[in-house]
């Protein structure tokens, strides 16, 4: 794992706080969707596709504000849409340092260089930029429907390294992707000097373009073992190893829907990042009222039988990691000998 | 959503064969903008981005055209939803991508004068 000692420090004492005051579900990362507008259109994207005046609404600061003050998690991801298209973001960035949350901008980095030209942020160790990275030039201008794009991401991503920013990149990787591709793809981001690379089967949306390309489990499973398997020394991931091996099928977990609460301009999204069910007013209510025992393979639902995704399984990896021993002894052991 | 079935058009009338909870779920699940029309022949216009049909007082929720909002509007107040607004999530831009790409890869070939390009990766 490549995350800073205070930030673990963060999460961990956050997470044991948690068990010790006997919540039984509690929250680990906001995803935070200031606005839906993207300067993209990924085929794999099912977050875009809105009329215009929905396209054209921002949460404010203060509304972004008040959700994190609610759900209260040490860590706060903002993606979108595309947030540096967000209009107060270096305002949004700023407040939520000074509170000392933990902060992953997701970006496709198109914006990037232009707006560090103009100083609309500061390096923090708080502060992380998560470019979005789909593989190497051939596969991420494809993945995004573009050409030129992966160029723009690196750029981007040398001019964050420059000024001092912590940079790591975010890859959704789908059927048919190389994993003698996505090795060599490690191999570039590490040679860039990137902090930490996270990745994640996609999910199939169902407003996604393209639906033939998303992941079956054990195709997941298979893809995974075969990028992951003798990993390089040098690879760094932002995210849970046992996460990673979960992805590898070495690891039985259960999704836990309520880990990546979402909030945007609709409200608290039900039930997960990744499902939209319908919307709650306040956290509170997307807690108490949400029917959980619906979501995750165990509940039969068929949206969530090939779901491995990040948001609801890397809150059951660290879950995991602080709620057994065995869950501790096998982080450490990944951490301390880079392997999966 | 590849090619398929669009409910954009749809006019539903609600009776025996079709409840209101089942065109507000549709309406519901549907990326474009439509129009609420009230028992009193009232309308709003927008997008409908929440409902509850379990509460004690099942409603629905839209921001109208202008972003304005959000309009709670009882099931009991509903007489039908009308789909008037075009459907966001609809066409085939993957479809298309990969068609303009692999159109490009045959011109750039014509150009070269090669037959082929090299696989990619294993």
């Amino acid at each position: 794992m490549s995350l800073p000692v205070s930030q673990m420090w963060a999460v961990a004492s956050y997470v044991v706080r948690q068990k010790l005051a006997g919540r039984k579900r509690y929250p680990l990362v906001l995803m935070l969707e200031p606005l839906f507008r993207c300067n993209l259109a990924c085929a794999g994207c099912g977050k875009i596709q809105y009329p215009a005046q929905i396209l054209r609404k921002n949460l404010t600061v203060e509304q972004c504000l008040a959700a994190v003050e609610e759900c209260g998690t040490p860590v706060v991801s903002i993606p979108g849409g595309e947030p540096l298209m967000y209009p107060d973001i270096g305002r949004l960035v700023e407040e939520l340092v000074a509170r000392r949350k933990y902060v992953y901008l997701c970006t496709n980095a198109i914006l990037l260089k232009e707006k560090l030209e103009a100083g609309l942020f500061a390096p923090s160790k708080y502060f992380s930029f998560s470019v979005h990275l789909d593989g190497l030039r051939e596969e991420h201008d494809e993945a995004v429907c573009r050409d030129g794009v992966y160029v723009q991401a690196v750029e981007g991503i040398k001019e964050a390294l420059r000024r001092g920013f912590r940079v790591t990149t975010n890859s959704t990787l789908f059927d048919g992707a190389s994993p003698l591709r996505m090795r060599e793809f490690f191999d570039e981001m590490m040679d860039l000097g990137v902090e930490g690379m996270m990745i994640s089967p996609g999910y199939s949306y169902s407003k996604a373009p393209d639906q033939e390309h998303f992941l079956r489990t054990q195709r997941a499973h298979d893809l995974f073992s075969r990028i992951l398997s003798r990993p390089k020394r040098r690879w760094r991931f932002n995210q849970s190893p046992l996460f990673l091996q979960f992805l590898m099928g070495k690891q039985e977990f259960e999704c836990t829907p309520w880990g990546n609460p979402t909030y945007n301009v609709f409200g608290w999204q039900r039930p997960c990042y990744l499902l939209q069910e319908g919307y709650a007013a306040t956290f509170t209510e997307l807690l108490e009222t949400t029917r959980w025992e619906n979501y995750g393979k165990r509940s039969g639902n068929e949206k969530c039988r090939d779901c491995m995704v990040h948001c609801g399984y890397e809150p059951t990896a660290v879950n995991h990691t602080f709620g057994s021993w065995r869950g501790f002894r096998d982080t450490v052991a990944a951490t301390v000998t880079g392997r999966f | 959503m590849t090619d398929g079935a669009t409910l954009e058009g749809w006019m539903p009338e609600i009776g025996p064969a079709l409840s209101l909870a089942e065109v507000v779920e549709k309406a519901f699940d549907y990326r474009g903008n439509v129009t609420v029309i009230r028992t009193d022949g009232s309308e709003t216009q927008g997008y409908l981005f929440n409902r509850n049909a379990d509460g004690p007082v099942p409603f629905v929720q839209l921001f109208d055209l202008n972003g304005g909002g959000p309009h709670t509007i009882f099931y009991r107040e509903i007489r039908t939803i009308r789909f008037t607004g075009r459907d966001t999530a609809t066409g085939n831009s993957y479809a298309a991508w990969l068609r303009a790409k692999e159109a490009a890869k045959a011109a750039d070939r014509a150009e070269k004068g090669s037959g082929s390009t090299p696989p990619r990766g294993v």
